[in-house]
């Protein structure tokens, strides 16, 4: 039986923390996907929130390839990224709201409108979870 | 993971239900919807009032005619009875003599039986007046000319129409097909061409931290910033006057009718228990009011100055209180709280949850006097914690910091002022 396709990233350094103003760099590449397949390719280093609230999201750097415009893209080569990261917002655990960040890599199929996601997380700057909620707060 | 088109997609983080692709077939439907509907009634209501009436005051042409009958038109309706006058006139045409009914060419109907009545005083029956007929057609005429101005007010709402369904469609076919990442980059593209000035410079060097100029444009007498209190206690107090005032308005009508039925001896059982409730929170409006009265008016200003800003994590800083008021005080104290602030949706409803993380106590005095026209002054130190979250600010969630001045006064209504302050991130700080 064939196997799904799957996007495999890797990122540089010591691939889980950064600190801001730091270079992330890292490859990318696919698995059970040939050249011919793939119409367009998105790269985003991008961090969203989760929690109580909606879900808010921003793009730090964003990255297309797309066939029509004259590029190739070849799926089983692994392709270089790298950005300087931003100095906020850092990754955050707090109790109703968290700030995550990861490299999110998207591929757009010709056949039927599919998608191929890959996404691998990471911390920016090192802010200590928060454990539980204070003690009588103020009512402000 | 490969993906197609789906029917739907299991709840995440913003707590979305449904198929992208569907959600978007279902909002084009919706602003199609308003687009054809204000693209219907526009093109009626300009070839049925604009054009008959720019005809009239360009195209039709002056006569001479005689008013031989008058009436008052009637026409029932779901609201009740409609009028509008009418005139029967005489006049001749190339040899052909003409007997139609007319006023105006829109001539609506009202439900004002006496104003449309008034009207019809305008011309008695025998009289010569002018007359504007169609040249194509002479039976089409008029006793007076002139636009209408509420037809283009009631233009307003197709035209409103159209703008909503246009500007989805518009903006969904900007964003159709492309990933949610892409929205993001081209929103934030656009965003960066607006950012101009010097908050905009720090918004871009530390993105999504408030920036909030305001807390630094006030020099303090004692340290470098006085910080500006989040809510003054003078706006507090008239917000809340307003509410009681047009709470108890409407209430006192409420009150009046049940209160005459019971006089005149038909009381009406379902209004006055209706009205119970609200008279209850009008009550309880009146007395936060006279709450809010006695702490503004009772507890002098709190002014609260701080030696630098932007905060740091790690960075100490001399903060200086002041209190004024003729106080005896149970007990006075100044904390830095963190609190994270989550708006979300539910049903229809937009709410907003606050859950405060840290809390850090800076000052604490029980049982002392502050007499009049000597303010309560003391200094203490600030210590952002090392592993402080900065300030936080996206569409939905945020991060905020605080101090909280929190008074206990003897006899008298406690009270809180709040002073917004930002810290910003700890840069070059190692990660673990």
């Amino acid at each position: 039986m064939k196997n799904e396709p799957a996007v495999v990233i890797h990122l540089g350094g010591n691939g889980h923390s950064y600190r801001p103003g730091e270079s992330l760099s890292g490859e990318y590449a696919f698995e059970e996907l040939s050249a011919e397949q793939i119409k367009a390719l998105e790269v985003s280093v991008l961090w969203y929130t989760e929690g109580k609230g909606d879900e808010d999201m921003a793009v730090h750097k964003f990255w297309r390839t797309d066939i029509e415009n004259g590029n190739v893209i070849d799926p089983q080569r692994p392709a270089r990224f790298e950005t300087i990261l931003p100095n906020s917002p850092l990754s955050y655990d707090g109790q109703i709201v968290k700030v995550h960040w990861c490299v999110r890599v998207r591929a757009f199929l010709h056949r039927g409108g599919k998608e191929v996601l890959g996404q691998k997380e990471f911390r920016l700057g090192d802010i200590p979870p928060i454990k539980s909620p204070v003690q009588n707060p103020p009512d402000i | 993971m490969a993906r197609t088109f789906r029917w739907y997609q299991k709840k995440r983080g913003n707590r979305r239900t449904g198929s992208r692709t569907l959600g978007s077939i279902g909002e084009a439907l919706f602003f199609a919807f308003f687009l054809f509907i204000g693209g219907i009634v526009l093109t009626v209501m300009i070839s049925t009032l604009v054009i008959p009436e720019w005809q009239v005051n360009h195209e039709f042409v002056e006569h001479n005619c005689k008013v031989i009958g008058r009436r008052l038109d009637e026409k029932e309706d779901k609201g009740g009875m409609l009028y509008r006058p009418e005139f029967q006139i005489e006049y001749t045409v190339n040899g052909v003599v003409y007997r139609p009914w007319t006023y105006t060419i829109s001539n609506p109907y009202s439900s004002g039986k006496e104003s449309q009545q008034a009207i019809l005083t305008k011309f008695s029956v025998g009289d010569a007046v002018t007359c504007w007929f169609n040249p194509l057609n002479p039976a089409q005429v008029v006793l007076v000319r002139g636009y209408s101005w509420w037809v283009y007010l009631v233009l307003f709402v197709p035209v409103a129409f159209i703008v909503i369904g246009a500007g989805g469609l518009i903006y969904l076919l900007l964003h159709w097909g492309k990933s949610a990442e892409r929205r993001s980059a081209m929103t934030q593209r656009a965003q960066e061409r607006d950012l101009f000035g010097t908050n905009g410079a720090a918004e871009h060097e530390y993105p999504n931290v408030p920036q909030r100029s305001d807390i630094t444009n006030s020099p303090g007498t004692k340290l470098r910033y006085r910080l500006p209190i989040d809510t003054s206690p003078g706006w507090a107090l008239f917000g809340t006057l307003l509410g009681c005032i047009i709470w108890n308005g409407l209430v006192t009508i409420m009150v009046y009718f049940a209160v005459h039925g019971h006089l005149t001896g038909k009381p009406d059982w379902i209004l006055t228990v209706f009205s119970i409730p609200f008279v209850l929170g009008g009550l309880f409006l009146i007395v936060y009011f006279l709450r809010q009265l006695l702490v503004t008016a009772g507890i002098g200003p709190t002014l609260l100055e701080i030696s630098d800003h932007p905060l740091h994590p790690g960075g100490e800083y001399q903060v200086f209180l002041s209190q004024s008021g003729n106080l005896n005080i149970n007990s006075l104290s100044l904390s830095l709280v963190c609190q994270e602030k989550a708006t979300y949706r539910q049903g229809t409803n937009t709410r907003t949850e606050l859950h405060p993380v840290y809390r850090q106590d800076l000052f604490r005095r029980d049982n002392f006097e502050i007499p009049p026209g000597l303010p309560f002054e003391t200094n203490c130190l600030l210590t952002v914690p090392p592993g402080a979250m900065h300030s936080f600010k996206s569409g939905h969630n945020a991060i905020d910091w605080t101090l909280v001045v929190e008074g206990d006064i003897a006899n008298w209504p406690d009270f809180k002022r709040a002073f917004s302050v930002i810290i910003y991130p700890a840069n070059g700080r190692t990660a673990s």
